[in-house]
């Protein structure tokens, strides 16, 4: 036999209900990084993060570019595997899981950049998503629902959609993988503000459902209007964590190093 | 809001029913394999360092040789030592925890028949 199987971690103590979302009061975190050091090539990018998402929460990590985010998010994925420090998704230690696996019961990336095939329709990337076992009919449920403007585009290829609507395809074939912790890399970038205001508005009522979400963006203020809490990175590490009210007094500074 | 939560509650159960490796093991199967290596690397050189010796009369080289041969001995009993002691943690480990289940099941089943006297 070589694998071991790893005893899941005890749970934390309860923690206190911070948010009226389902799930938000369950005792332990979904995801949660303690003293997470990583890079690329000898060079340490992350310098010890820790930062936990609870379900039903959303936690926004914020940070200038360069900061280290989408590392951490690659990290979490199982993309990257930490030279130090634990990754532990629902209580379990997921150092070095190949990223398939935890993919496949419910750990979704939308990552930067959309990550749409543009050469494929509108249906045939929802059609991508069938890998988990859901049906197309289940997915063009879920997609369609949540984004009405899709299914009038349903044949037209990813290329040809505008930004907005291809990040909303990202977001949807995500969602439509069933996940229980989701993950959005720059969700805004490249977008108009009411664009990014619907797609946050989805997110919202994701999170409401009982999801776990971590959101990483480079424009704070969409991300704290919808997170229950939220972390700054600079230079690899969490400067700063707490509820968005806090993080929007003390972001200014720490971006410009006032 | 009850689907929400048994969604929640599948993906922990998922999570915690996956088959991960334990870090240790890398290190252990590594060491496992120096160890391999150097118990054949070993013999190697004391071979090596025979036909060395029978092939000078040059004392100085044959000394040299002789030094070599016991490198290469010190060098195979390291290895056999890793390779004793890592074989013996992988075979062992699966050994131990099933000692451990059994004696735990035996305990649960003395508790059983005090509680069924009193």
């Amino acid at each position: 036999m070589s694998t071991t199987d790893l005893p899941p971690l005890e749970s934390a103590s309860p923690r206190p209900s911070g948010s009226g979302r389902p799930g938000a009061g369950l005792p332990a975190p979904l995801l949660e990084l303690r003293g997470v050091h990583a890079g690329y090539g000898g060079i340490d990018v992350l310098r010890g993060i820790s930062l936990e998402v609870g379900a039903g929460e959303v936690v926004a990590l914020l940070g200038p570019n360069g900061a280290g985010k989408t590392t951490t998010l690659l990290v979490i994925a199982g993309l990257l595997e930490a030279t130090t420090g634990d990754v532990l998704v629902a209580g379990r230690r997921v150092n070095g899981a190949p990223p398939a696996d935890l993919a496949r019961r419910g750990l979704c990336l939308v990552p930067e950049g959309r990550g749409v095939f543009p050469n494929l329709t509108v249906r045939e990337n929802l059609k991508m998503m069938t890998y988990g076992g859901r049906s197309m009919a289940q997915i063009e449920a879920v997609a369609y629902d949540r984004f009405p403007r899709l299914a009038d585009r349903r044949g037209q290829t990813a290329g040809t959609l505008s930004g907005g609507e291809q990040q909303m395809l990202a977001l949807a074939r995500g969602l439509a993988t069933d996940p229980a912790l989701l993950i959005l890399d720059e969700l805004s970038i490249g977008l108009a503000p009411l664009i990014v205001e619907e797609l946050y508005a989805r997110v919202a009522e994701v999170a409401a459902e009982g999801v776990a979400i971590l959101v990483v963006e480079q424009f704070a203020e969409v991300a704290l209007g919808v997170a229950d809490k939220a972390a700054i990175m600079i230079h690899g590490e969490i400067t700063h964590q707490g509820p968005p009210d806090e993080i929007r007094t003390v972001l200014p500074q720490t971006y410009l190093g006032g | 809001m009850n689907e929400d939560q048994d969604r929640v509650e599948q993906f922990r159960t998922e999570i915690a029913a996956m088959g991960l490796r334990d870090p240790a093991t890398r290190r252990d199967r590594s060491l496992l394999r120096v160890g391999a290596v150097l118990l054949v690397v070993g013999p190697i050189l004391t071979i090596a360092a025979y036909f060395t010796s029978h092939g000078t009369s040059n004392p100085l080289e044959q000394s040299d040789a002789q030094v070599l041969a016991v490198i290469g001995l010190t060098v195979a009993v390291v290895g056999g030592a890793l390779f004793a002691r890592y074989s013996m943690a992988h075979f062992l480990r699966f050994w131990l925890a099933r000692l451990s289940f059994e004696q735990s099941a035996q305990t649960d089943r003395l508790v059983e028949a005090l509680n069924d006297k009193t």
